[in-house]
């Protein structure tokens, strides 16, 4: 079992090796890092096997800590949640770094990227499989901390590293929720073992209503960071400053899927408090269109992609919201796979051309090959989903409502993906770049591009295959959920049979999903802009400046806190607490003036024992009068002389001084007496 | 081993850094001068981790222990002895000296003898101070402490260095005075110097509050809380390198190892009474420290502002007056003392290089030092407590003392951390990345292996303490067990 330890240690390792000798092993970094990861990706795979067939894999690794009755024990808890986010994390990142030795040729900063971007896999990994809240969170942060040092990657430019610091630092701000959430656990439970957390949830005396809320809110302030729900969002696309594999490692397989997981995995503590739910329930909606909407807008193919994965995060949230966490899981691990496949072709085709697109300009040539994958890919998972958590809520009952919401969210997420990906990739792909490199045709490398299609293949057939089987995917994952009636249900065959068929509702987000392509294809050629009425143009301005968040932020917190700093460290600590102490400094000296007579009394001692000990040392020099000993005894005479001045060599010579002096001896004298008295 | 080592371990412990200043007299040319403090300081290293390793961790009271009458009439021994609690406080002061050398191998031009000696005398007063089971042999060494730091800001410190010393041994004076009135007051009713024995006397009521103020406001400025703290900032940005290092590393420690040596365990009931206020003071110091911090332009300042936010997390574990507040104050005072140590041993070595602590000095130094920026981020970011290094284990502990009280201490502090990550960051983009903003930030070389080896124990210990916390907790665990157990009568149980 403990070899299942190596699945987040050999990305960690090497990432340990590359920080260490990367300066040695310049250019060679991949070689480490790639063997590493598709290891873990490797040994994730036999670890599915065990826990397919054996259930939740428990491995104790050491304590962590212990302080009386608080026991950390860093451990693995592997259940079947786990065991589907590793295939995703370690494979894609597997794939990513592959891509990324191609794509980092001649970076000069490649060990240090192929190290952190080992480091973040190796985080993820032991975030997915921690056993203990208090681990978890330690990772979590350690994510974050990745995710900074990669955008400051090309840190001489002054906006990767003002998105560098805002990508932490609105991390480190949703973290403290997280932080909150991980200590009032502990209070609640007296533990933070994962595991035993969720049984004294199921099977304990209950906690009450307000401490489940409390909990939940704390939690998801946290996950809303890592998943950049509205209103901390804004990090995500400032995170596009990194090089291209590093967002698709973000956005498919480490960091964004950490917010979902997480309130999948303590799944049965948030679906105690209702509130907490309805809270993440909206906010999950809100994010997803408003992403949805903004990435519209965009004319960065990057900032697109970007927004994108904001308003399918928001989705994946909002399913948790009204309780479809199989669901859920089911968007994150699909999205995953095709949100890789967008950002690798994206990222080739920006590298062929050695710059961004912008992309309000109507498409021209035909449809080529990665066009259809672009079109197959932006609408199959939101089907599958869609189908999927309709049924998931169907089954459980009780969400009516909810499933009004699910509708509206749903189908309107869909809309809009088909729109902003039809825009984007028929641009793409097929722009004509004559004008700003002459005679060079967009045309990813050969060898990346046959990876790219592998992608597409491998990431097609995994969504075929999720498609059939998502009967199984759910009953598979029940185990790990919160939804016990779920999965009880999904194993009576005459409780699905009681609602309508799912192909019904496939075709819904179907027609949705053609009608938006529709639509954005009427949009582009439709002539030239400017017809509009005003309020859409002012919405459309709304929405192009992203909401202005990233203003708000800036009005409201960024430039209030530092001036407010500013001024209170000139008018408190300078201005009142250093004057008064100084105006002390000031009375004792006048007080000292008065006695100047023992001031001069002190120096004329000071010279004294200066001379004194001059004549001692010339004294111990002539009567241990050999060679070497007497020049050193004589060195120490002449440095016990220069101390002895030390005080009066000062600058500026002041009254402090000679006070300074009188304490010293005072104290000495006192020290002398009391060595007499005993 | 011989008897006569094991018996007498801690003064033998204790005498070589004062032996070594008498040897360090008889040594002439700047290497070996260099090389003579540093064998001195790693031998004291190599006492304390045997020390270490011969402590046991069982035992809850005072080992190694070692008495001699000094001044009978009085009642005065010396008499010393370490506890879970001492052996850290002594480990942290043994391991910061010999990294204190290395970084004044160079920078330190001008009378490097006495240079050497001060860190030496440094040493070895503060290695009595937190072994000296007799108040009064405390109270001694920790007027010691004070003036060797005082010549060497004032000899060997920055444009102000003056001003500063004078705030500093202004501060300094008033805290001992009130540390002489307390210490007096317990011994003059208790009739003895025992430091175990002041605990045990039952002191009259109307004196409890005032002894334990004068005390606890001795304490305080050294530590320093909130109100006192305005002499910190200028005497560590002032401050040579090495006197940074030995301030913000070890002496501020003094403040809180008094209070949980002295306060706690003497008067349990005031202490207990003052709680609140207490706790509502140090996360005061907490978010006020983090605040000044941000409007620092000087990267010395910033770091000694930090230091104030850092102390107010120690005082808030430490008046949580349960197990886990106090472990993670001690805890986070060792590890404030390694990953400030390193900032300011980094933050010299770039003095070192141009003369400037003005952050605007800087920029782009991602370019031409990335070596230097790995160690800066990494240990910037392990200041403010990022998991996995040693600080979050301290501040993980301390919240969840201090959440058994109320829950509002644990949200205000995180405030804390978040202000932590902010001043951090926004100087590790403007120090390290964007574009070089003057030429001299241009034309800078990359740390050498001297400088790598100064801070390559930190890095070490900074991640091993934050990954593997156990052995130090292990090690103090009986001792506040014991401290802590007073409180339980009075408190209710966390």
């Amino acid at each position: 079992m403990l070899i299942y330890a190596l699945i987040p240690l050999l990305p960690l390792l090497a990432a340990l090796v590359l920080g260490l000798f990367g300066a040695r092993l310049e250019a060679y970094g991949h070689k480490l890092v790639v063997p590493a990861v598709t290891a873990a990706f490797l040994l994730s795979v036999a670890l599915f096997a065990e826990v397919a067939a054996n259930g939740a894999v428990h491995i104790h690794l050491y304590r962590l800590l212990e302080v009386g009755r608080l026991q950390i024990d860093a451990g693995l808890y592997i259940d079947e949640l786990t065991v589907l986010l590793l295939l995703l994390v370690t494979g894609v990142s597997a794939v990513v770094q592959v891509y990324a030795a191609r794509y980092m040729i001649g970076d000069a900063r490649h060990s240090r990227f192929f190290a952190l971007t080992a480091l973040f896999t190796g985080a993820m990994t032991v975030l997915v499989m921690s056993s203990n809240l208090l681990l978890t969170f330690m990772f979590w942060e350690v994510m974050g901390l990745c995710s900074y040092l990669l955008v400051s990657h090309y840190g001489e430019r002054d906006n990767a590293a003002r998105a560098a610091t805002r990508v932490f630092l609105v991390n480190a701000v949703a973290d403290v929720g997280l932080f909150c959430g991980v200590i009032l656990a502990y209070m609640t439970f007296g533990t933070l073992s994962i595991p035993e957390i969720l049984t004294q949830v199921q099977s304990g005396p209950g906690i009450p209503a307000q401490t489940a809320t409390a909990l939940t809110l704390c939690l998801f302030i946290g996950a809303m960071g890592k998943s950049a729900q509205v209103p901390a969002h804004a990090w995500l696309p400032l995170a596009m400053e990194a090089p291209t594999p590093v967002s698709a490692l973000i956005h498919a397989a480490t960091m964004v899927n950490a917010g979902p997981f997480l309130l999948v995995r303590l799944s049965p503590l948030i679906i105690l408090s209702d509130v907490g739910m309805a809270i993440i329930a909206g906010v999950g909606a809100t994010t997803a269109l408003f992403g949805a909407v903004v990435s519209l807008t965009q004319t960065d193919i990057k900032r697109t992609l970007a927004y994108s994965t904001i308003s399918q995060l928001g989705f994946m949230v909002f399913l948790c919201g009204v309780g479809a966490f199989a669901a859920a899981i089911f968007h994150l691990v699909a999205h995953g796979c095709f949100k890789a496949f967008l950002f690798l072709s994206t990222g080739n085709a920006l590298a062929a051309t050695h710059r961004r697109f912008d992309t309000p300009r109507p498409p021209q040539a035909a449809p080529g090959s990665l066009f259809l994958w672009a079109l197959v890919l932006s609408l199959v998972p939101p089907l599958v989903v869609f189908s999927g958590a309709y049924r998931s809520l169907w089954l459980a009952q009780g969400f009516s409502s909810a499933s009004v919401a699910l509708w509206v969210v749903g189908l309107g997420t869909v809309f809009f993906t088909a729109v902003y990906l039809y825009r984007g990739f028929s641009t793409v792909f097929h722009h004509d770049v004559t004008g700003t490199v002459p005679g060079q045709r967009v045309r990813p490398s050969p060898a990346s591009a046959g990876l790219v299609l592998g992608l597409a293949g491998v990431t097609a057939i995994l969504i075929a295959a999720l498609l059939v089987t998502w009967q199984w995917f759910a009953s598979f994952l029940a185990p790990a959920l919160a939804t016990a009636s779920l999965s009880s249900d999904a194993q009576q065959p005459a409780g699905m049979d009681a609602g309508p068929s799912s192909s019904m509702w496939l075709l819904w987000p179907l027609l949705t999903g053609l009608l938006g392509i529709a639509a954005a294809y009427t949009q582009a050629r439709r002539a030239a802009p400017g017809s509009e009425p005003a309020w859409r143009k002012r919405l459309y301005v709304f929405f192009l400046n992203k909401g202005y968040f990233n203003e708000l932020y800036d009005s409201l917190i960024v430039r209030p806190t530092l001036n407010s700093a500013r001024w209170l460290w000139k008018a408190i600590d300078r201005d009142i607490v250093d004057r008064l102490v100084l105006s002390l400094g000031a009375g004792s000296v006048a007080g000292a003036r008065r006695l100047g007579r023992i001031d001069m009394a002190v120096d004329r001692q000071l010279a004294g024992v200066g001379s004194g000990s001059v004549v001692l040392a010339r004294w111990l020099g002539r009567t241990v009068d050999t060679g070497g000993i007497s020049r050193t005894v004589d060195s120490v005479g002449r440095g016990a002389d220069v101390s002895g001045h030390a005080a009066e060599r000062m600058e500026p010579r002041t009254l402090q001084h000679h006070l300074l002096v009188v304490v010293l001896w005072l104290v000495a004298a006192l020290i002398f007496f009391y060595l007499v008295a005993g | 081993m011989s008897t006569f080592f094991s018996d007498h371990l801690l003064s033998i412990m204790i005498a070589v850094p004062f032996l070594g200043i008498v040897g360090l007299a008889f040594v002439q040319s700047r290497w070996w001068i260099l090389s003579t403090t540093l064998a001195v300081t790693l031998v004291s290293l190599a006492l304390a981790v045997l020390l270490w390793l011969g402590f046991d961790t069982s035992e809850q009271g005072m080992q190694f222990v070692e008495r001699a009458q000094w001044m009978p009439t009085f009642g005065i021994e010396y008499a010393v002895g370490v506890d879970g609690v001492s052996l850290l406080m002594v480990l942290l002061t043994s391991m910061l000296p010999p990294l204190c050398v290395l970084a004044s191998w160079e920078s330190i031009t001008s009378r490097l003898k006495a240079f050497m000696m001060l860190i030496l005398l440094v040493e070895g007063a503060m290695l009595v101070v937190f072994t000296a089971l007799d108040a009064f042999l405390f109270f001694m060494l920790w007027e010691v402490t004070m003036i060797p730091m005082y010549f060497m800001i004032v000899l060997w410190g920055g444009p102000n260095r003056v001003a500063a010393g004078l705030k500093y041994v202004i501060y300094s004076l008033a805290g001992s005075l009130l540390l002489l009135v307390g210490i007096l007051g317990l011994s003059l009713q208790a009739d003895t110097f025992n430091i175990a024995l002041l605990a045990e006397h039952e002191y009259s009521a109307a004196s409890q509050r005032w002894i334990f103020l004068a005390l606890f406001l001795g304490f305080a400025i050294k530590l320093p809380m909130l109100p006192f703290h305005t002499w910190l900032p200028d005497a560590h940005s002032e401050a040579p390198t090495a006197g940074s290092v030995l301030l913000a590393g070890v002496l501020l420690k003094m403040g809180g190892y008094g209070l949980i040596r002295f306060c706690l365990p003497i008067f349990p009931e005031v202490a207990t009474t003052y709680m609140p206020f207490l706790l509502w003071l140090s996360v005061a110091g907490i978010l006020y420290g983090g605040y000044m911090a941000l409007a620092q332009s000087d990267l010395k300042r910033l770091v000694a502002y930090s230091s104030v936010s850092h102390m107010g997390f120690v005082t808030l574990g430490i008046f949580s007056l349960n197990n886990e507040g106090i472990q993670g104050a001690i805890l986070q005072m060792m590890t404030h003392g390694l990953t400030t140590g390193a900032m300011f041993l980094i933050v010299g070595q770039l003095y070192d290089r141009t003369h400037s602590r003005e952050i605007a000095d800087y920029g782009g130094l991602y370019k031409r030092m990335p070596r230097f920026v790995a160690l800066l981020s990494l240990f910037a970011v392990a200041s403010f407590g990022l998991p996995a290094t040693s600080n979050f284990i301290g501040e993980f502990l301390i919240l969840v003392g201090v959440s058994s009280r109320h829950f509002v201490f644990v949200v205000l502090a995180m405030g804390g951390i978040v202000l932590g990550a902010a001043y951090m960051l926004w100087m590790l983009q403007r120090v390290a990345l964007g574009t070089a903003r003057t030429e001299a930030a241009r034309q800078l070389t990359d740390l050498g292996s001297r400088e790598l080896l100064t801070l390559a124990p930190l890095v070490i210990a900074v991640l091993g303490v934050g990954l593997y916390p156990g052995p130090l907790l292990e090690v103090m665990h009986a001792s506040v067990t014991h401290v802590v157990a007073q409180f339980a009568a009075v408190l209710p149980a966390p």
